[in-house]
């Protein structure tokens, strides 16, 4: 479980430009759930799921990742636990230009010192997966928008992450390319994993894929409804 | 522990990739540094060489020489004068010596003519040095002439091309027997260029050389000791232009090597907080621009080195020779022995490839210090 208790986020604290982004939310998430977090722009998704995902710490507050509090470990840790628990999906993609897609999706397991061969392996799995396999070794920029976006997943899941984040996944994507993300997310979801997506994209919020959806505005939470 | 040679393999790899699709950028920085590394080390080679020639010209240089002078201009000497010499105490031989120079107005050379102490030619033939033999396309059993002091031309059979550790020395070298020699530049048979003694307790060189003059006021003895000084100088104001340029590329290379440390473009920002995003740690972002710089740097240093060794040792240093050299007008030029100090080679490495891959850590470090949700926004 997730347990987010009571957390702010002030950026610039004390300083001309102060701001705050979140004002005490308490929240609980279930693992193997899916959780859409929606809301209008600058009401605080991106900074919540980045506090979740151990990217940044809280103000104040507390996180508890399956009874383990997360917000007081050193930075050493926090990666540790980034890489090994969650794997992220970027509104901007964010794959690295020039390399192949392969490449890209074992990027993050090159922290572990796991033996190439099998990491190897298992990135090309990931890639088949989403019907990548004649892609590998393109560079990122020649794919097309739905291609990048599923090599981005296929980097997401490479240390088989418990949770996924994604934040806009839809944001580039045409009405098509929407739906086909949706139906990767259940598949992932059937196959057991914790999802938390941040959206305002009715696609991704209205569709059966949400188990919850947490409606957020001014940095606070306004709504929290589970879908049957 | 094979986790952790994985893990660097890893990081290495990708660095190696990263490096590879920025080659436009990466290839003119590896070109520059290569070619400082390239100036760097051809003047070390060279200077290197040159001074290790300079001590092979000492090792064999007797320890008193002596010349006559006529109206402080240098003159033949009288061989008889060094029968009354030899008779000064200390004194263990006088030896006359025949030598000089020629100007070759057809191919533009000098030539240094010699009548060796052992084993000269018979009259009629003569050694040559290798530059000479390669100038002339002139082998063993050819026939060569050459002018001599009355303008006419005289042939001589070639018996053998010197080979020497030096080729400094030998490369515009003929040696020759005394008759030919006498003949060819017109001293009479009781004159020689001038005397060299042996003397063995270096304490007795100035008293000798004193009693010399006394004796023959017309005479200037030169001591070994001298002639290291006038190496010296040569060498010295030679070295002071090699420091001169070998400052320059240093400085060439830590402006370079600043401006590498301080630059990191936004892109390379972005990418770093990407790998810190997706779970890479602070030392992982070390690690990788560690590799970067020592993978550069090792590459120019290798490329460098290994031009600057063909520059110098293959092409007679074909770039700064003119500057450097000039004494010997012999073409083609002659070539230095290869010869490397790997002490200084490995001073090379520490100055160049070492601060280099430092360097690339620092601004990684303030990178690797932003917030990996940077990414997000
Ligand atoms: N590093 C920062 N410094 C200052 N203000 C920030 C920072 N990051 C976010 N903010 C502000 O916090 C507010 C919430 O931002 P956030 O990105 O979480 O919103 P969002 O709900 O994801 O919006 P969008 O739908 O546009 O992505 C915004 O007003 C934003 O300007
Ligand atoms: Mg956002």
């Amino acid at each position: 479980m997730i347990s987010v208790r009571n957390i702010s986020k002030i950026f610039n604290a004390g300083q001309p430009g102060e701001f705050t982004a979140l004002q005490r939310i308490t929240l609980n998430l279930q693992m193997h759930e899916t959780t859409v977090l929606k809301g209008p722009s600058g009401s605080g998704k991106t900074t919540l799921l980045g506090l979740v995902g151990c990217m940044a710490r809280p103000t104040t507050g507390r996180i508890l990742l399956n009874g383990r509090e997360i917000t007081s470990l050193p930075e050493r840790f926090l990666t540790d636990i980034r890489r090994s628990t969650f794997g992220f999906i970027f509104q901007q993609l964010n794959l690295i230009k020039g390399v192949s897609a392969l490449e890209n999706v074992m990027i993050p397991a090159y922290s572990t010192g796991e033996k190439f061969s099998l990491l190897r392996r298992r990135a090309l799995e990931k890639l088949d997966m989403f019907d990548l396999g004649k892609r590998v070794d393109a560079k990122v920029e020649c794919l097309s928008g739905g291609e990048a976006q599923r090599v981005a997943i296929a980097r997401a899941l490479i240390n088989n992450p418990a949770i996924i984040i994604a934040d806009e996944p839809t944001a580039h994507l045409d009405s098509k390319l929407s739906h086909e993300f949706i139906g990767i997310m259940k598949v992932l979801k059937a196959g057991g994993s914790t999802i938390i997506l941040a959206s305002h994209d009715p696609i991704v919020y209205d569709s059966d894929l949400a188990d919850r959806v947490v409606e957020m505005r001014d940095g606070q939470i306004v709504s929290e409804e589970h879908c049957p | 522990m094979v986790s952790v040679i994985e893990h660097h393999q890893h990081i290495l790899d990708f660095t190696i990739s990263s490096l590879l699709r920025r080659k436009g950028k990466n290839g003119a920085l590896l070109l520059v540094y290569t070619l400082i590394v390239f100036i760097l080390a051809s003047l070390l080679f060279f200077t290197n060489a040159l001074k290790r020639e300079a001590t092979l010209v000492l090792n064999e240089a007797p320890e008193i020489i002596v010349q006559r002078t006529l109206t402080g201009r240098y003159q033949t000497i009288p061989i008889a004068w060094g029968e009354r010499i030899r008779k000064i105490n200390g004194v263990m031989s006088v030896r006359p010596r025949l030598w000089g120079y020629q100007y070759d107005s057809v191919f533009q050379a000098n030539y240094t003519l010699t009548v060796p102490a052992e084993n000269p030619p018979e009259s009629g033939s003569i050694d040559i040095g290798s530059g000479i033999s390669r100038m002339r396309s002139a082998f063993p059993g050819d026939i060569i002439a050459f002018v001599g002091h009355d303008g006419l031309s005289r042939s001589f059979t070639i018996r053998n091309i010197l080979d020497s550790e030096s080729q400094l020395l030998t490369s515009d070298l003929i040696l020759l027997s005394e008759d030919d020699y006498r003949d060819f530049a017109g001293i009479p048979l009781d004159q020689a260029t001038d005397l060299t003694l042996r003397v063995r307790n270096p304490g007795e060189y100035i008293t000798i050389a004193e009693k010399i003059v006394q004796m023959y006021p017309e005479t200037r003895p030169i001591l070994r000791s001298e002639i290291q000084r006038t190496y010296d100088a040569v060498f010295g104001w030679r070295s002071g232009l090699v420091m001169v340029i070998f400052s320059a590329a240093a400085l060439a290379f830590f402006i370079f090597a600043w401006d590498k440390a301080t630059g990191l473009s936004a892109e390379e920002r972005r990418e770093i907080g990407i790998l810190k995003a997706v779970g890479w740690e602070t030392s992982d972002i070390m690690m990788m621009k560690f590799w970067e710089g020592a993978v550069v740097s090792l590459t120019a240093f290798l490329a460098g080195t290994i031009l600057a060794y063909i520059h110098v040792f293959f092409t007679s240093s074909a770039l700064f020779a003119p500057v450097l050299k000039g004494w010997s007008t012999l073409y083609p030029a002659f070539r230095l022995t290869p010869f490397i100090d790997f002490a200084q080679v490995a001073t090379l490495f520490f100055l160049i490839v070492v601060p280099y891959s430092v360097t690339t850590i620092i601004p990684s470090w303030r990178a690797a210090t932003i917030d990996p949700d940077a990414v997000m926004r």
